[in-house]
C-alpha cells in the first residue's frame, strides 16, 4: 500500500484536486440531470447551480408526446438480444479454441482483436448493402447483427483469457466421473466462469445500447429508432427544446449508472482486462 | 457428441466470423474499385482510379491531417489527465471510493448524450459555461463557428469521454507495481518526481504503449463524435477520414469513392494492429 501523505499542506492539496476530479467528472452529468427536472422558467432566464423547485414536467411531456417510449423499448429489444447472441457465440468460440487442439488457434485470437478494432463505418456500410438485398435493412435485426460484430470478437477476446486460466483437470476430473463433454462444460466449466460471463455481458449490453453509428447506417424509419438516434435527431429540429433533450438522456444514462453502481468491480475489471474500444 | 462438440463449437464460430466480419470488410474493399452511384445500381469496374482521385484530392489531405491532428491531442490529453487522476486516485483519503466512482462515469455515457450536454452548456444564450463567462467577464466563445474553436470542441468532448480508460486502467496498473521498489528508492533520496518517472512509468509502460497505440488509432477511426459535434464544419475544419467517408458514400453518392477512403484507414489501422502484436507477441499457450 502507499503510505498516507501526513503533512497537512498537501493533505490540503490532495482533496482539493479530488474535489476537481469530481467536478470535472461529474458536474456535466450533474448538469444534464437537474437540467431536466427544472421548471421552465428557470431552465430558460435564470438557471442557478441548484434548482429551486423540482418538476417532472419533460419526463410527462416527453414519455407522452414524442416516440421516446417506442425509442427505448426499441434500444432494450436490440441490447438484450445482443447480449444474448453475444453471451452463446462468444462463450463457444473461445471454449473450442482453448480446448480444441488444432493449428492456427493464434490467428483466430488475433483475428478477433483486429477485428474488434475494425472501424464501425467499414463494416456498416456492407452490411447495409448485405441486408438491403435480402430486404432485412431497416430492422431491430439488422441493428443486432451489426452490433454483433463489435461484442461477439470482444466476448471472445475476453473470455479465452478466462478459459485459458481455468485448469484442463477439472473438466477431466468431471468427465472420469462419467460426465460428456457437454455435461462438464455446463456444469463445471460455465457456473466457474460466471464472473467472466457477467463482464461480457455488461460490456456487450454497453456497447449496443449506446452505439450512434451502426444505428445512423441502418436505421431510416422513425418506429425502428433508437434512443441514440432519436435524441440525435432532435439535435436539428427547429425548436430545440432543451428540457425534454435533457429528461431523454438522463433516462437512458439511467439503467447504466444503476447497473454501475452495482457491478462496479465487472466494469472495471473488464475496462483493465481487455475493453480497448467504447 | 462428446467428440464432435469442440469442432462443432469452432465451425459455428469461423462461420460466423466469415459472414459478419471477414465477408463485410472484403465487400467494402472491394467496393472501392467499381464507380456505384448508389447499393442497387450495376458497379462498373474502375480499378484504382477511385485511389488516383482520392490521393490527388485536398480534401482527403486535409482529412487526414484533421485526423491527425484530432486523434493525437485526444489521446495525449486523455494520457496526461488519466494518469494525473489515477496518480491522486491512488492515494489513501477519505471518501476516495466515490471519486473514484465518480471519475468512471463519463465513460458510461452514450456518445449522443455527451454530446448534446456539451452543446446545452456552452449553449450561445442559455448555456451555464456562457453565462458563467459571461458574469466573469471573459469574451464569448463561438463553439462551433471557428475553425480552432470547433476542433477544441470535439476534443475536450473525446477526451471527456474517454480520460476514464486511461485513469481506470492506469489505476490497475499503479497497484501491480511492487512496493519494495518505492522504498527503496525512498531509502535512497529519490523524490516523488523521480520516483514517478524512474520507477512508476518504466514498471507501466506496457499498459501506455497499448493505449497510445490502439485506442490512438481507435480515435482516429472514431466518427460519432465529429459528427454529432460538429458534422465535421465549419467549412470541412473539423472533418477527419471517417466522416469525409460517409459523406462522399452518403451525401455526394460515390459509395466507390467512399470505400476507397474507409480503406486508406483502414490500412493505418491494419498497421497498429501489426505493430501491437511484434510489441507484445502472443504466448505460445494460446
Amino acid at each position: 500500500m502507499t503510505p498516507a501523505i501526513r503533512r497537512p499542506a498537501a493533505r490540503v492539496g490532495l482533496y482539493f484536486a479530488a474535489f476537481a476530479i469530481a467536478l470535472y467528472s461529474a458536474f456535466p452529468i450533474y448538469w444534464m440531470v437537474s437540467s431536466s427536472l427544472r421548471p421552465t422558467q428557470e431552465l430558460l432566464l435564470n438557471p442557478s447551480l441548484i434548482p429551486s423547485e423540482l418538476t417532472l414536467q419533460y419526463y410527462y411531456s416527453l414519455l407522452a408526446q414524442t416516440d421516446y417510449p417506442r425509442q427505448f423499448l426499441n434500444s432494450l429489444i436490440v441490447a438484450v438480444a445482443t447480449v444474448a447472441l453475444t453471451m452463446v457465440l462468444s462463450v463457444m468460440i473461445a471454449y473450442g479454441v482453448t480446448r480444441q487442439r488444432i493449428r492456427g488457434k493464434k490467428a483466430i485470437i488475433a483475428g478477433m482483436l483486429y477485428a474488434y478494432m475494425f472501424p464501425p463505418l467499414l463494416l456498416a456500410i456492407p452490411l447495409y448493402a448485405m441486408f438491403t438485398k435480402v430486404g432485412l435493412n431497416d430492422t431491430l435485426f439488422s441493428l443486432v447483427i451489426s452490433h454483433l460484430t463489435m461484442t461477439m470478437p470482444l466476448g471472445v477476446w475476453f473470455l479465452w483469457g478466462f478459459f485459458k486460466a481455468m485448469p484442463f483437470e477439472l473438466e477431466e476430473a468431471a468427465m472420469v466421473d462419467g460426465c460428456t463433454r457437454l455435461g462438464a462444460f455446463l456444469r463445471v466449466v460455465l457456473p466457474l466462469s460466471v464472473p467472466g460471463l457477467v463482464t461480457v455481458a455488461i460490456f456487450a449490453f454497453l456497447l449496443s445500447w449506446t452505439d450512434y453509428t451502426f444505428a445512423l447506417v441502418m436505421i431510416g424509419s422513425d418506429v425502428n429508432k433508437t434512443v441514440p438516434l432519436g435524441l440525435a435527431s432532435m439535435i436539428g429540429a427547429f425548436d430545440l427544446r432543451w428540457g425534454d433533450v435533457m429528461a431523454g438522456s438522463t433516462l437512458i444514462a439511467l439503467p447504466l449508472f444503476i447497473a454501475f453502481i452495482l457491478l462496479s468491480r465487472y466494469f472495471v475489471q473488464g475496462l483493465t482486462a481487455g475493453a480497448v474500444k467504447g | 457428441m462428446t467428440r464432435w462438440m469442440l469442432p462443432a463449437f469452432l465451425a459455428v464460430g469461423v462461420l460466423v466470423t466469415l459472414l459478419l466480419i471477414v465477408g463485410p470488410a472484403l465487400y467494402a474493399v472491394s467496393l472501392s474499385f467499381f464507380d456505384l452511384p448508389s447499393l442497387t445500381s450495376d458497379p462498373v469496374w474502375v480499378g484504382l482510379a477511385k485511389y488516383q482521385a482520392v490521393l490527388a484530392s485536398a480534401e482527403f489531405w486535409r482529412a487526414l491531417w484533421n485526423g491527425i491532428v484530432y486523434a493525437g491531442l485526444a489521446i495525449v490529453l486523455q494520457v496526461v489527465l488519466g494518469i494525473g487522476f489515477a496518480l491522486i486516485l491512488h492515494q489513501p483519503f477519505r471518501g476516495r471510493a466515490l471519486v473514484r466512482g465518480l471519475a468512471f462515469l463519463p465513460y458510461l455515457l452514450p456518445t449522443v448524450i455527451a454530446v448534446l450536454t456539451f452543446k446545452w452548456m456552452v449553449d450561445g444564450s442559455l448555456g451555464i459555461v456562457t453565462i458563467l463567462m459571461d458574469e466573469w467577464g471573459l469574451p464569448p466563445i463561438y463553439w462551433f463557428e471557428t475553425e480552432q474553436a470547433a476542433m477544441i470542441s470535439v476534443i475536450l468532448v473525446s477526451v471527456w469521454l474517454w480520460t476514464p480508460f486511461v485513469t481506470t486502467t492506469f489505476l490497475a496498473g499503479l497497484q501491480t507495481v511492487p512496493t519494495q521498489l518505492y522504498e527503496a528508492a525512498r531509502v535512497d533520496g529519490a523524490g516523488p518526481i523521480r520516483r514517478f518517472f524512474h520507477i512508476t512509468l518504466p514498471v507501466l509502460r506496457p499498459i501506455l504503449t497499448v493505449i497510445i497505440l490502439l485506442r490512438g488509432v481507435w480515435m482516429f477511426n472514431k466518427f460519432d463524435v465529429i459528427w454529432l459535434t460538429t458534422g465535421g464544419g465549419p467549412v470541412g475544419a473539423t472533418e477527419h477520414l471517417p466522416i469525409l467517408s460517409y459523406r462522399t458514400a452518403f451525401t455526394l453518392y460515390d459509395i466507390g469513392t467512399g470505400a476507397a477512403i474507409a480503406t486508406i484507414s483502414f490500412l493505418f489501422l491494419s498497421l497498429a494492429v501489426f505493430l501491437y502484436f511484434r510489441v507484445f507477441p502472443m504466448e505460445d499457450d494460446a
